[in-house]
This record gives C-alpha cells, sequence and structure tokens, in this order.
C-alpha cells in the first residue's frame, strides 16, 4: 500500500512537470538587446559573457569567491588530518 | 592493479599543455570563448593530473601547498580592494574604472586563480585524506 | 521538444535515485546530475532565438541571450561546492559506523540507542 502511494505521487509529480515544462512560450528580449547595443562600448569586452559576470553582475562573482572559500575550510575541517 | 609506464609519460608529457591552455582561456577571455571560471577550472585538472599520477612529493616541488592557500584568500581580498576602488574613486562598488579592458582583464586573471586554487584544494584534501598536509 | 522531454527525464531519474537510494555515495552522485539538469534547462531556454554565440567579432546581431549563460556559472561551481561538502559528510560518516550503506548505518545508531 505504501508502494503505491509513493508511485502515485511520483507519477503525479512527473506529470505536472512535463506538463509545466512542455509549454514553449516567446521570450521576451529586453536584456539581451541592451546589452547587445551597450556591453562592448561601456565595459571594452567583446565577449558578452565575460562582459555580464565582471562588470554589469560582479556581485555574484563576489559571492561565488566566498563560497569556493566556505567550502574548502569546510573540507578541511572533515577531511584533514593532524600529524 | 600494477602502474605502468604508459600514466607516467603521459602525464609528464601532457600537463604542461593543459596548464598552458589554462592560461590562455583566462588571459583571451574577453576575446574568444572562455573566461575565469573556465581557465580555472583547466588549471586545477592540469594540477590534479600530476598530483593523481606521480604523487604529492612531485607536485610540491613546485606548487606548495601553503602557496595555493595562499593564493585562494589574497584572490577574495584583489577582488574586493577592486570592488573597493571603485567607492574610492567615486563611480560605486565593484564598476569598471580603469580603460575600458583593463579592469576586466585583471579580474579575470585573478578569478582563474582563486578558482583554480579553490578546486586544486579541494581535491587534494579529498583525494589524499590529509595524509600528506601540515 | 525532444530536448525539454530528455531534460525533464534527466531531472526525474536523478530524484527517483536520490530518494531510493540505499548507498550514500549513489545519492550524492544523483544530486550532482540533478544540478547539471537544472542548469542544461536554463541554457536550454535562454538558447531558442538567436543563432550565434553571444561574441561580438564582426558585425554579429543575432545572438543567443547571454544573461543565463553568465548565471550559470556562478550556479555550477556551487554545485561543485556542495557536493565536496557531502562527500566530507560521507567520510565522516564512514569513519564513524565503518560502512556506506544508509540500513546498515541505521541499523548501528538503533543498537547504540539501546
Amino acid at each position: 500500500m505504501n508502494r503505491v502511494f509513493q508511485g502515485a505521487v511520483l507519477l503525479l509529480f512527473s506529470f505536472l512537470l512535463l506538463a509545466s515544462v512542455l509549454v514553449e512560450k516567446e521570450p521576451k528580449e529586453y536584456p539581451k538587446t541592451y546589452f547587445l547595443e551597450r556591453g562592448t562600448h561601456e565595459t571594452g569586452a567583446v565577449n558578452l559573457v565575460t562582459a555580464l559576470y565582471l562588470a554589469y553582475r560582479a556581485y555574484d562573482t563576489l559571492g561565488e569567491t566566498i563560497v569556493l572559500i566556505g567550502a574548502v575550510t569546510g573540507v578541511l575541517v572533515l577531511v584533514g588530518r593532524e600529524k | 592493479m600494477k602502474k605502468t609506464n604508459i600514466l607516467d609519460v603521459v602525464s609528464r608529457k601532457l600537463s604542461p599543455f593543459i596548464l598552458l591552455f589554462g592560461v590562455y582561456l583566462v588571459t583571451f577571455g574577453h576575446i574568444s570563448p572562455g573566461g575565469g571560471f573556465q581557465g580555472g577550472v583547466a588549471l586545477a585538472s592540469g594540477l590534479l593530473l600530476i598530483l593523481l599520477a606521480q604523487g604529492p612529493a612531485v607536485l610540491k616541488r613546485t606548487f606548495s601547498l601553503e602557496g595555493i592557500s595562499l593564493v585562494e584568500v589574497f584572490g577574495y581580498g584583489l577582488f574586493l580592494l577592486a570592488g573597493l576602488a571603485g567607492f574610492l574613486w567615486g563611480v560605486g562598488f565593484l564598476s569598471p574604472i580603469l580603460l575600458p579592458p583593463r579592469t576586466i582583464f585583471i579580474l579575470n586573471i585573478v578569478i582563474g586563480a582563486k578558482v583554480g586554487a579553490g578546486i586544486t584544494l579541494i581535491c587534494w584534501h579529498l583525494f589524499l585524506e590529509g595524509e600528506d598536509s601540515e | 521538444m525532444i530536448a525539454l522531454l530528455l531534460i525533464a527525464l534527466l531531472f526525474l531519474v536523478s530524484l527517483v535515485g536520490i530518494i531510493l537510494s540505499k548507498n550514500l555515495i549513489r545519492k550524492v552522485m544523483a544530486l550532482n546530475m540533478l544540478n547539471s539538469a537544472v542548469i542544461i534547462l536554463f541554457i536550454f531556454f535562454g538558447s531558442l532565438k538567436g543563432t550565434h554565440a553571444p561574441i561580438l567579432v564582426g558585425d554579429e546581431t543575432d545572438i543567443v541571450d547571454p544573461v543565463p549563460q553568465a548565471l550559470m556559472l556562478t550556479a555550477i561551481v556551487v554545485g561543485i561546492c556542495v557536493t565536496a561538502l557531502a562527500l566530507g559528510f560521507i567520510y565522516k560518516l564512514y569513519e564513524r559506523y565503518g560502512t556506506t550503506e544508509l540500513q546498515e548505518i541505521e541499523q548501528q545508531v538503533h543498537r547504540n540507542d539501546q
């Protein structure tokens, strides 16, 4: 009985997931046209992805460096061995 | 399983080219595909190839553990300084202040070094389980 | 259409793997696969319009959306950190209980409680 209930919940969840994912919407393109016109002139990078994550969204990159330091410290505490 | 000569020879001959490719991805990040994250992971995989195939003693001859940890920590400090420099110039936190490609070029190198050092440290401790760390 | 079905299949298989696995390392691997499925979904939805990579060499104006690609770079690194910390926890559990099977750990915990 438990197995049937679990299987039914999983099937319902998968149908909901497929229904929400298979609907293809037309994406609006305001950020893309903004970065296309003004990205190279304001930052000097031809690669738009680099201009995005180092100039327009540099705060996210700063947070990601903090996450890396946290992960290195965590692994050092958990796995490191004293001599 | 016996270790054959293939791993020995291939790892020693291939690893400098992997490191060179990582440096290329980092420094040309604002012109061609690549950037800090991609180049950092390539650098880390070049170092880890030597670590896994030759042992930690060979890697410590060129890159010591304290050196990699220092690069990791000071990378964060340099990034923060770049942001605060924008503050002092009166433009705003973390906005590009030098001539257009210079800030992004320096920040790419900092991010590449930091991500490379971070992933190398994580994999060093997980692979060797602390038996060689001081 | 078929790409969305494959991404949903990857997501569901990873989710079932996390719930039903009895070995801890398989759970962590399924967690990493789940992360990858979500990242691929974001980049796929950004690539529907446009034909060229977002690097403005020459006079290209028909580029794909660069915003999801820049955001998913950070997401990939955060996924690596989560996997590394989960593997560190598994190491601690292995040191304490001597096994990585979930049922044997539960049995030992019950025996310690009684």
